[in-house]
């Protein structure tokens, strides 16, 4: 199993906006393409800086996220979620985590 | 074989930092991915609303795959275009879907030293005859009896631009641009040479590409750059 962290900074006034979208077009173009969905979280709010949203999303491996990739590519609403999402963050990062096993201490 | 070409118009907003990791990403992808060959990055230097091009190439569809699957393709060349991605610098670009290249049997693309690439994109009447293809092929590639300084001429159907997926099968509808014409020079003044010069080629691009081509190509954009190997 891998893991698609996607770490977004967002304006607080857009923190809502930001999680709808993301529970609305995200959740269905990347669940139709294939990931599944594992968890969304933000930072606390109302601290005078801008937030994090944070969306982790699941698939088996890279093969299994090329296909997840080229589904979303083809689905017209993917291009919809990324402009959208685009503007509402400014700025952000998505990274990959693949499982490591932690070997107990001798 | 495979040929590729990959064109990038960057968002008026795009960080030079963030720029410059993706022509790193692209440029050096074939150290990290060992099936990537004759991989090289270019800014383009025509009119054409496009800023960086990437060209490389795969020996097989066999190997192509392998890249498609690879981690570095989906971890750091993606992570600047995907339309998602949050740190993508990459816009819709005017001329179409990014993603160019035509199968070949040998890399008759090659340049020894670097050079300037130049890229015609052409659009060729549908209901052109396969004569006709085969004649207008033949032409272009026989340019260099004409244009020494023209030391590369291949022209393909645009194979790529709908069979991104596997680099074989079409998933996509018929590109807007049919086939292209990869040219090489040496340098930007062998390119301006050939331009101005009188070569029939040079003389049926001046005048559009009706003359000399029994009027199979509709429409053409040009991308040229100096090549900057990985």
């Amino acid at each position: 199993m891998m893991h698609l962290v996607d770490t977004i900074e967002v304006e607080s006034e857009h923190v809502d906006g930001y999680l709808e979208l993301v529970r609305t077009l995200g959740m269905a173009v990347m669940t139709d393409a294939g990931a599944t969905f594992v968890s969304c979280a933000t930072t606390p709010g109302g601290l005078g800086e801008p937030q994090h949203v944070q969306v982790v999303w699941s698939c088996d491996d890279f093969v299994h996220w090329n296909e997840i990739r080229k589904n979303m590519v083809l689905d017209p609403r993917y291009h919809e979620y990324g402009s959208t999402a685009a503007s509402l963050r400014v700025g952000g990062s998505r990274r990959f985590f693949v499982p490591v096993t932690l070997s107990p201490s001798p | 074989m495979l040929r590729r070409f990959e064109v990038y118009a960057l968002g008026p907003d795009a960080p030079v930092d963030g720029v410059h990791a993706l022509e790193a990403a692209c440029r050096l992808c074939g150290r990290f991915i060992p099936e990537v060959l004759d991989c090289a990055i270019g800014r383009n230097l025509s009119d054409a609303p496009v800023q960086l091009v990437w060209e490389h190439a795969y020996a097989s569809p066999d190997a192509y795959g392998r890249y498609m699957v690879h981690p570095y393709h989906a971890v750091v060349v993606d992570r600047h275009l995907l339309p998602d991605a949050p740190e993508r610098i990459v816009i819709d670009g005017p001329l179409g879907a990014g993603l160019y290249g035509y199968a070949c049997d040998t890399p008759a693309y090659r340049m020894s030293g670097g050079g300037v690439r130049r890229l015609v994109l052409l659009r060729v009447d549908n209901e052109a005859s396969e004569t006709d293809l085969s004649r207008l092929r033949q032409e272009l590639e026989r340019t260099p009896e004409d244009v020494p300084e023209m030391v590369v001429s291949v022209m393909a159907a645009n194979s790529m631009g709908s069979a991104w997926f596997d680099g074989v099968t079409p998933i996509m509808g018929p590109p807007r641009w049919t086939h292209l014409w990869e040219q090489g020079f040496p340098s930007l003044d062998a390119l301006d040479s050939y331009r101005r010069g009188e070569s029939t080629m040079a003389g049926v691009e001046r005048a559009g590409w009706d003359a000399g081509t029994g009027g199979i190509v509709k429409r053409s954009a040009e991308l040229y750059y100096e090549v900057w190997g990985g």
